[in-house]
């Protein structure tokens, strides 16, 4: 039971890093921002090419492969995202996913479809009361909660943090004190995309890289966003973890339905208004809808 | 039925319409695969479905494959334990879509937006994890359930051109019904809540009804063609209830244009051949598929017929005065 704790912390930690840039992107552009799977997927493809020409330093690629990833974020955010702001829902939908189908295809076309395996880089555990702890696990879970105190202090006290905290709030509000909110949002989508990549390739000694990878965490990273509130940073933190342990708990006692158990939460945190709604129709109590 | 009656000058438009569809789909049937058109057939009726609760009353959602796929497991199941007349089968399809849409849609209409589109993912996912996993027993699972249909006096539905001509007949027939619909009063209705629900609201209507209604309807209609793919396949597997699958009604609407049914015709037909061919001629055809779908989100938003529009007046949405 330990381990299935320690497992949902490692999922939530991955979930967070990769939940970030799509809260903020959610929360500032009303965008369903699709080509953040793709950014995740070849960040993790950099990394896996670069690790046997660094001598398999696994901080080095990483660092690596965050950097080779950040302009092919800065160009989605330039030439796609910012083109659809104030656009309907759909459209956004549909042109950022056009952009997943295609990096998911470039990912086949370059690397093969083949899955591509990992090592643990740390490949030690602890063990406390017979019970073997993976140090690597650990390190998730510990640098996703250093990465949450990071953000918070970003968000609060750093310039940039503090207006796109503020347009978070109130877009048009920042505009008018005669700030370039666009400038900012490209800033902080660059770094929500350097963060998934960052989870990325945390996650691929433990999991398997293939080219859909993106498309996998992106339905889970949907329902991490509703549930902690669209563009609401702690909110999507708390979520995370919940959503994590939710997987792994499911996961142990029925492996099949993880996945789908997430989007059952997701749902009724959606439907929370709409079961009442639905209650007050069907009894005919309370204010008409 | 004074709600969804319409001009009898525009019933003359509609079977000229049903008339031209029909044969241009039986002239595609000589060019191409007789497979390939029966596919492109059931696809479509899908697509004209999605129009009604997309194009018209402006909700997107990602959960419409659901009952597809609901309706292609219950016909598949039918013809396995109760009988193997296929009518029955599409009949069962039919209704356990529209109890389960009417249930599903009550609580789900009264969302929009993000939301609505997320809540109808979460319950196609529940639907696919139930088929893939869940329902094992019943479904089979990933290995799939094969059935096999008996002839229905001199109608046999393992002759590919009877399947043709039944699917052909059933998509006209679709069509019909949602051409009258979105022409008669209920149809400016929609329309309506689809600009401005508040102002409906104003007006007197409990537009929540409505809303509900034209799910329902959306719904039940979707369950037809994957009763017909049941049927014309003989096998189901979870494939046909997976919520990826939605993404290519929305591609297919959008290459066509939302909001005419025309357009939801040529989308299905263009983005079938798009998927088929040119899975077959060019390697990279998602890298493809994507480009075109770039250059159509920002540069041909009103879809293939959208641009036809602009010669032929006929196909330009009607605006809502009209009745």
């Amino acid at each position: 039971m330990i381990e299935t704790l320690l497992y949902g912390f490692t999922i939530g930690a991955i979930l967070y890093f990769f939940s970030i840039g799509l809260s903020i992107t959610f929360g500032t552009m009303q965008i369903v921002n699709f080509a953040h799977g793709m950014v995740y997927a070849l960040g993790v493809y950099f990394f896996i090419t670069f690790l046997p020409f660094v001598g398999r330093i696994f901080p080095l690629a990483l660092v690596l492969a965050i950097l080779l990833s950040l302009p092919i974020a800065y160009v989605i955010e330039r030439f796609v995202i910012r083109r659809l702001y104030g656009e309907s829902l759909d459209y956004a939908i549909i042109a950022t996913y056009a952009v997943l189908l295609m990096g998911t295809d470039a990912i086949k076309w370059i690397w093969g479809a083949a899955p591509q395996p990992v090592s643990d880089p740390v490949g030690v555990g602890i063990r406390i009361l017979d019970v073997n702890f993976p140090l690597y696990r650990i390190f998730i879970a510990a640098s996703a909660l250093a990465l949450f105190g990071a953000l918070r202090f970003f968000f609060r006290r750093s310039i940039v943090g503090k207006i796109v905290a503020a347009a978070l709030e109130d877009r048009e509000g920042v505009r008018c004190l005669g700030l370039n909110v666009n400038k900012y949002f490209s800033i902080v989508f660059v770094i929500g995309s350097g963060l998934a990549v960052l989870g990325g390739v945390l996650y691929a000694p433990i999991a398997t890289s293939e080219p859909y990878m993106g498309f996998h965490i992106l339905l889970v990273a949907f329902a991490v966003v509703i549930v902690g509130g669209m563009g609401n940073l702690t909110g999507t933190f708390i979520s995370a973890f919940i959503l994590g342990m939710v997987i792994a708990v499911t996961g142990r006692f029925y492996s099949t339905a993880a996945d789908t158990m997430v989007f059952v939460v997701m749902a009724l945190v959606l439907l929370k208004d709409s079961f009442r709604k639905s209650w007050q129709r069907l009894t005919g109590m309370g204010t008409r809808a | 039925m004074d709600f969804i009656s319409i001009a009898p000058y525009k019933r003359g438009i509609i079977f000229r319409d049903l008339a031209l569809i029909g044969g241009a789909f039986v002239l595609l049937a000589f060019f191409l695969r007789l497979n390939w058109v029966i596919d492109f057939t059931i696809f479509a009726i899908l697509v004209l479905s999605y129009d009604l609760l997309y194009g018209y009353m402006g909700r997107l959602s990602f959960g419409h494959v659901l009952y597809y796929g609901i309706g292609a497991y219950t016909a598949s199941l039918f013809l396995v334990h109760v009988s193997p007349n296929p009518f029955g089968a599409i009949a069962a399809g039919i209704a356990v879509g529209a109890v389960v849409a009417s249930v599903i849609g009550f609580i789900v209409v009264q969302t929009e937006g993000a939301p609505f589109a997320l809540v109808n993912l979460a319950f196609n996912q529940i639907g696919y994890w139930l088929a893939a996993s869940g329902l094992q027993q019943i479904t089979r699972g990933e290995d799939g359930l094969p059935s096999s249909v008996a002839a229905v006096g001199f109608l046999d539905f393992n002759d590919k051109p009877t399947v043709f001509v039944f699917a052909l007949l059933c998509m006209l027939a679709v069509f019909f019904l949602l051409k009258t619909f979105t022409l008669s009063p209920y149809g400016v209705l929609v329309r309506s809540m689809k600009e401005n629900d508040d102002r409906v609201q104003f007006l007197g209507y409990d537009t929540f009804r409505y809303q509900w209604l034209t799910f329902v309807l959306s719904s039940t209609l979707a369950a037809l063609p994957g009763a017909l793919y049941a049927i014309f396949y003989g096998f189901v597997a979870p494939t046909v209830i997976i919520p990826f699958g939605n993404i290519e009604v929305i591609f297919a609407i959008l290459i066509g244009g939302a909001g005419n049914l025309y357009g939801a015709l040529v989308g299905a037909v263009a983005f079938k051949l798009i998927s088929n061919i040119l899975a077959t001629t060019i390697t990279r055809w998602e890298m493809f598929l994507g480009a075109l779908l770039l250059v159509l989100v920002f540069k041909f938003r009103r879809g293939l017929t959208g641009y036809v529009a602009d010669f032929l007046p006929r196909f330009r949405g009607k605006p809502a005065t009209e009745g």
